[in-house]
């Protein structure tokens, strides 16, 4: 399938919506759980750490026996606070002891694989000299990242007196490395998670889109007018299944109207050629010497007369068609059978040649209908009867109510139609075989028109027929309601 | 020489009435029914040199009348007359036994000449292309006109217009006739060419009494051929 430059397909849109949807919600994922994951190792320590360290201070201060503030003061010397640093530092923790006034009396590290502790931040200590007793946070010192704990340290354990604050660090490489373990992993993870899905995803949208492009290009070699090429009838029940299904429908549809078409404009050629025939090979014949013999002269005029007169009247009723298909317009008025047909009755007994034509009234209605049109059906009727019955036969009109509808009827004894008539007589040019008993050949049109006009007012038409036993044609007009 | 019987199939009445009109001037004998019935009884009884069949009849179709007679392992030769330009139609109708076919509206011309190659092939004439009529001999092939062995030179339209004069002795042409029939039907100039072309004819052929190209006052010219 070929799109114009610059322009995206859809598959690709698709698979590049797919894609982009993806990777987000996979990113946002394992953020989240990175974010977790790390929270849960910070409290975990934090609480270890601190659960460590408080027996180490009560018991401290249980050895120093302080009990006022007075005693105390002499007891915070380096000398005395240099145990418990110590007692609390381990490989990877160390802490310092400050003063109430934030200086750093002693300090754990004295082993050089002893990590450095970050100088102390006034802001937190202040904190913890107040009380907190929850003080964490963390910092960085030479890029590392280190986490903070401050601890007050009371008299007792319930006192509100605090003479200083304990400050532990501790490193979290370890986190770290745990975490850039596992945040590589969830790298590649997500990474052969993305690759696999977004080509499953473009496998899935390519699939689900291969009818549409088989429905493309079959509607490109329709447009050439190649109506031979139907898209292939998927069983798929989703939506390009309906579409392609409806595809075909509107083909063949298509596809009739276009024959029906074909078969008019052939059949009405056909119609032409015939009297055209007689009428070229008329005057050639004329031309090559028969003029000069009055009798034959006058013979074959008249016959030319005959077959122009023929055109004239196909060209008519071709127009008539044409017309009655392009823009039927009809223009409805009520009407009152019993004066209609009376009106009607009168030219009907002049156009019968020597048949009559009689009138049997029905019950007094009111149509609804085109005068002009609903004269035209009532005269193509009549003149097929008249065409297709013999002399001194009888012609009857008559009508009848009909549920919401008249039916009116035109009887005549004439030749009638053999099955093969009755099945196609409606159809455009169709002549049946009574047609050779008539004099006066038409188009066979007439009764194509005859329908179009009832359809166009809303009536059906209905004929019914045997071979030698006479017509009745009948049809609805619907009635003006009350 | 025996008279040449068409038989012609066909249901319309006008094509119908032009075509028995211009093949009876042609000299043929044409007999006419309007229904493939009819055609297949008739054949039963008479010998046709040819049949004309129109393929749309009330009864049945060309191709099936077509097959029917082939059937009866008649060999006539059938030219068929088609509306249909479709080449399907053609190979049906060839299929079906036609010898060949004419589509509709045909040229009278063609169907002559038509009419003419089948009955050659067929056999039924055998059209010499030399006319003699008393001292004049013309070569339709060579396109030679002699009187009494002398050759004379002719200009195309006046060869064309002693043909057709020659060919039918004693029958009397118009002017308009002559004109349509040497000129073409097309030619829309006077009357008075045919004069011409006449007087200059009859000075090549040193026309003097008995004269060979007679004129017929108030209507036009005949042939009359002399005693050798
Ligand atoms: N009243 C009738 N009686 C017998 N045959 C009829 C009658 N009306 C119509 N037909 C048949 O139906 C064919 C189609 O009629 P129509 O469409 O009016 O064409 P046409 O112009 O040939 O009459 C006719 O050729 C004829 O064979």
């Amino acid at each position: 399938m070929h799109l114009p430059a610059g322009k995206i397909s859809l598959t690709a849109k698709l698979v590049f919506l797919y894609a982009t949807l993806l990777i987000s919600s996979v990113l946002l994922v394992s953020y989240y759980s990175y974010w977790n994951i790390w929270q849960l190792f910070i409290t975990n320590k934090t609480s270890h750490i601190r659960a460590r360290a408080k027996p180490v201070i009560e018991h401290w201060l249980q050895d120093q026996k302080i009990t006022d503030p007075t005693s105390m003061a002499k007891k915070i010397s380096r000398r005395n606070l240099l145990p418990l640093a110590r007692d609390l530092t381990s490989k990877d923790t160390v802490a310092i002891i400050l003063n109430k006034q934030g200086d750093i009396i002693a300090s754990g590290k004295r082993l050089s694989e002893e990590p450095t502790p970050p100088p102390p931040n006034l802001k937190y200590v202040g904190k913890a000299l107040a009380g907190d007793n929850e003080v964490t946070y963390w910092s960085k010192v030479n890029d590392k990242a280190i986490l903070v704990f401050l601890i007050p340290l009371r008299l007792q354990p319930d006192s509100s007196t605090i003479f200083g604050a304990i400050q532990m660090s501790t490193s979290l490489a370890d986190i770290d490395q745990i975490l850039l373990r596992n945040g590589s992993m969830q790298i590649s993870a997500v990474a052969i998670v993305l690759c696999g899905g977004v080509l499953l995803g473009y496998l899935l949208i390519r699939y689900s889109l291969r009818d549409l492009h088989s429905l493309t290009d079959t509607c490109r070699e329709i447009a050439k007018g190649d109506f031979s090429r139907k898209p292939k009838i998927t069983r798929r029940g989703d939506e390009i299944g309906h579409l392609a299904r409806s595809f075909n429908l509107m083909i063949n549809q298509l596809e009739k109207m276009f024959d029906s078409q074909k078969r008019f404009s052939a059949n009405a050629a056909h119609e032409l050629l015939t009297p055209l025939t007689g009428l070229r090979g008329s005057i050639e014949v004329l031309l090559r010497g028969a003029q000069d013999n009055p009798e034959v002269l006058n013979r074959l005029n008249k016959g030319m007369y005959k077959e122009v007169n023929r055109l004239i009247r196909i060209c008519d009723q071709l127009l008539a068609v044409s017309k009655l298909e392009n823009s039927c317009h009809v223009e409805k008025q009520k009407i009152k059978i019993h004066s209609f047909m009376k009106d009607f009755i009168q030219q009907a007994q002049l156009l019968a040649r020597n048949q009559t034509v009689q009138l049997l009234q029905g019950p007094s209605l009111t149509l609804i209908a085109d005068p002009d049109l609903l004269e035209q059906i009532l005269l193509n009727l009549l003149s097929n009867a008249v065409r297709y019955s013999p002399a001194n036969s009888t012609i009857s009109i008559g009508w009848k109510s009909l549920g919401q509808t008249a039916e009116i009827w035109l009887a005549d004894q004439g030749y009638g139609m053999d099955e093969k008539t009755l099945t196609h007589l409606f159809e455009p040019f169709y002549r049946g075989s009574s047609a050779c008993k008539s004099e006066t050949k038409g188009a066979g049109l007439g009764l194509t028109l005859t329908r179009t006009m009832v359809e166009a007012q809303e009536g059906s038409i209905h004929v019914n027929s045997s071979s030698g036993r006479g017509t009745t044609v009948s049809f609805t007009i619907p009635l003006a309601s009350r | 020489m025996k008279q040449i019987q068409i038989l012609l199939v066909e249901d319309d009445p006008v094509i119908t009435e032009f075509l028995r009109t211009g093949l009876g001037y042609e000299g043929y004998a044409v007999s006419v029914v309007d229904t493939g019935n009819d055609a297949l009884n008739i054949i039963r009884d008479t010998t046709f040199h040819l049949i004309i069949l129109d393929i749309m009849l009330p009864d049945m179709d060309g191709f099936t009348v077509c097959r029917r007679i082939r059937n009866r392992e008649l060999k006539i030769p059938i030219l068929m007359l088609t509306v249909r330009k479709e080449v399907a139609d053609r190979i049906k109708g060839l299929d079906s036994g036609a010898d060949d076919y004419l589509t509709k509206p045909f040229s009278f011309n063609e169907l002559l000449a038509r009419i003419r190659a089948l009955l050659r092939r067929a056999g039924n004439i055998r059209e010499s292309t030399r006319i003699i009529q008393g001292t004049l001999v013309l070569d339709t092939n060579r396109r030679e006109v002699r009187r009494n062995g002398r050759q004379i030179e002719l200009t195309p339209t006046e060869f064309n217009l002693l043909k057709l004069l020659i060919r039918h002795p004693g029958r009397v042409f118009t002017r308009e006739t002559l004109l349509n029939r040497v000129l073409g039907y097309d030619y829309d100039g006077g009357t008075n060419v045919v004069d011409v072309h006449i007087n200059h004819l009859r000075q090549k052929l040193r026309d003097r009494p008995p004269i060979l190209i007679r004129t017929v006052y108030g209507v036009g010219y005949a042939f009359h051929p002399d005693e050798t």
